[in-house]
């Protein structure tokens, strides 16, 4: 079996976005709600602004702390190395949002970012928080996956209704293999850099392995324990501004 | 079984007030909330994520726990004064809980869906799920202790320990769920336990002194010898004992948090400059100092005073905890350099409001109703 990762190599990242839009066609997320976000923040300070951006997925973490928090086992974590939640069984308490570190979950009954509220525009029929005019033809409660329903927590499922179907014994997914191709996460597959690569962790020969090894990988926020699957690339030769942001100490310092 | 000296305070226009309020509040809350969902919370994803209605049952489950504690005095420690109290501090505890449990419902998704999703998807690693557990059966032994009071049976100390123990473990859970949150720096800790059950003696105390008061009109003549002997005796002693221990607690931790250079602490500066955290202070000495002044501690109104400034500087407290720990944006260090703002909704101040009425409706209820001036006999 498989265990899904992601390395995604700030080198290349030139923070367009196109993984966040991709994201919120393919599991129909509205702004302020997206799975996948580009972060943006300036370091230093005037005269001397730069500013800087940061791809955030969920982490899908090896020892995630909102699965472990969830009374009801509604976080759970699949055999491949996915972090899912079942929909069925959420109870809505957001202890899940207030246990992970990294900020990557929903609720989505709230004040909309933007007006007109879409949501209230393509109102959900039944307990779905939507109805959108296009809409992703899966939809599986028990996965996470699809229209949220009401009164549930959601989050980055690294694609599942994808990457689940892939053939056994994969060891990457990218775009460079047309047979595998539908089997690729929405931001990966959009990168137009290639700033992401998608595979198996436990797959000595997968290209993220490689990276992570040719590029020294770092996970982010190791001290809580959760050893996130996505890993990052820096490098030197940085043309953009891609990097890991800083503490607030370190920024207050610069 | 001794029937005391019947309730002679304000209780008729508590309880209209107090039920007056609780249909406003309820009325405003459920239209908001059936109107916009949980929209109609400040709360939110990008923000604050526990808000407001958290705070009250964090508040609630304080008070519970520390009106338990009272109530087991006497079965637990052998301080057989505390006896005449008992049946009113062991009905209060259950009502506390039960609005702390109200506040929580409305603030969940599907409150419903828990009845069945925890029991049936048990998750032993969830601080959430043991604190249903022993706040569940806490209800259980309390009411089922109360059918017995009320029934005449005052035998059994058994039950009264095991409802200590259950409420101590309880609220000590709930502790842990703020405490085990290693990436909350300003909730994270293995004290916070011990904070939690300190914070619900304070608030126990504070309720049992209030409503003793208010029962006889804070008038000591009119109490029965055994609440007066309490109520003017070792009761106000403890509040104020409880008062110095978490006046300790807050300053060590105020202090703490604004020595300390660890990522997160920034609300502590941010916390001691807001007007609330001085009106805090203020409210908590003032209790202390009315409680630990030989001149004041056995007056009545002065009583009355200390506790509802204990009540109001407590529950502020644990807004500054509960939604402080959660003004850091995670994950957000230098692109959001400030603190998240978040004032709560009118919804929220709707729940939070139906809480306390439903806590002092349900107390003045219990006092016409259900004669909670009774006592053991050897009272």
């Amino acid at each position: 079996m498989a265990k899904w990762g992601m390395v995604i190599d700030l080198e290349k990242c030139t923070g367009c976005q196109a993984c966040s839009t991709a994201c919120q066609m393919e599991n129909n997320r509205l702004p302020g709600e997206n799975y996948q976000d580009v972060l943006y923040y300036t370091e230093g300070k005037q005269p001397t602004p730069k500013l800087q951006w940061f791809p955030r997925p969920c982490m899908q973490c090896e020892n995630p702390s909102c699965m472990h928090v969830c009374p009801t086992k509604a976080t759970y974590k699949t055999e491949d190395g996915v972090v899912l939640i079942d929909w069925n069984k959420c109870i809505g308490c957001k202890y899940c949002m207030i246990a992970c570190p990294y900020g990557v979950r929903f609720y989505t009954d709230e004040k909309p970012l933007v007006e007109p509220n879409l949501k209230e525009v393509f109102k959900g029929e039944g307990d779905l928080s939507w109805n959108p005019p296009y809409k992703s033809p899966q939809q599986d409660n028990t996965k996470g996956i699809g229209i949220q329903p009401n009164g549930v927590v959601s989050k980055c499922t690294f694609c599942y209704h994808k990457i689940s179907k892939a053939p056994k014994g994969t060891a990457n997914l990218s775009n460079d293999d047309p047979a595998l191709r539908e089997f690729v996460p929405a931001c990966v597959r959009t990168c137009p850099p290639t700033a992401r690569y998608f595979g198996d962790l436990d797959n000595p020969n997968s290209e993220v392995n490689r990276v992570i090894a040719a590029k020294k990988g770092q996970r982010l926020l190791e001290h809580t324990g959760n050893k996130p699957q996505v890993y990052y690339v820096t490098g030197a030769g940085a043309a953009g501004g891609g990097s890991i942001p800083g503490g607030r100490s370190s920024a207050n310092k610069a | 079984m001794t029937t005391q000296a019947q309730a002679t305070g304000p209780v008729n226009t508590i309880m209209m007030a107090g039920a007056a309020g609780l249909v406003v509040s309820l009325g405003l809350a459920f239209a908001n909330l059936i109107g916009s969902g949980h929209a109609a919370f400040n709360s939110g994803s990008s923000g604050v994520t526990w808000g407001l209605p958290v705070v009250t049952y964090v508040f609630f489950s304080m008070a519970s726990t520390g009106l338990a504690m009272v109530a087991a005095m006497a079965a637990m420690f052998g301080a057989k004064q505390y006896s005449p109290l008992i049946k009113r501090c062991t009905w209060l505890s259950i009502i506390t809980l039960v609005a702390a449990f109200s506040s929580l419902a409305l603030e969940m998704g599907h409150p419903f869906r828990m009845l069945w999703a925890v029991p049936l998807n048990f998750q032993p690693a969830s601080a959430l799920v043991w604190m249903g557990i022993f706040y569940s059966i806490c209800l259980v032994i309390l009411a089922i202790k109360f059918a017995k009071m009320h029934g005449g049976d005052f035998s059994g100390e058994g039950l009264v320990k095991a409802g200590f123990v259950g409420e101590v473990l309880a609220l000590g859970t709930l502790g842990s769920a703020f405490g085990l949150m290693a990436m909350r720096p300003v909730w994270y800790g293995a004290d916070v336990p011990l904070l939690f059950i300190a914070c619900g003696a304070v608030i126990g105390v504070a309720f049992a002194v209030l409503i003793n008061q208010l029962a006889y009109g804070m008038d000591d003549k009119a109490m029965p010898e055994g609440v007066r002997k309490v109520m003017t005796g070792s009761l106000p002693k403890l509040f104020a004992g409880t008062l110095g221990i978490y006046l300790a607690f807050l300053l060590f931790r105020t202090v703490n948090g604004l020595w300390t250079n660890a990522e997160g602490f920034e609300v502590v500066h941010a916390m001691v400059k807001s007007p609330w955290f001085v009106i805090e202070v203020v409210a908590l000495v003032a209790a202390f100092y009315l409680m630990i002044n030989e001149s004041t501690r056995n007056v009545g109104n002065m009583q009355v005073v200390a506790a509802v400034a204990a009540i109001l500087a407590m529950f502020i407290g644990r807004y500054e905890y509960v939604i402080g720990g959660q003004l850091v944006p995670l994950f957000k260090g230098s692109w959001v350099p400030g603190l998240i703002s978040y004032t709560p909704s009118m919804t929220e101040w709707m729940i939070t409001l139906m809480a306390f009425c439903l806590v002092f409706a349900g107390w003045a209820f219990g006092e016409k109703s259900l004669n909670l001036a009774a006592a053991p006999a050897e009272q």
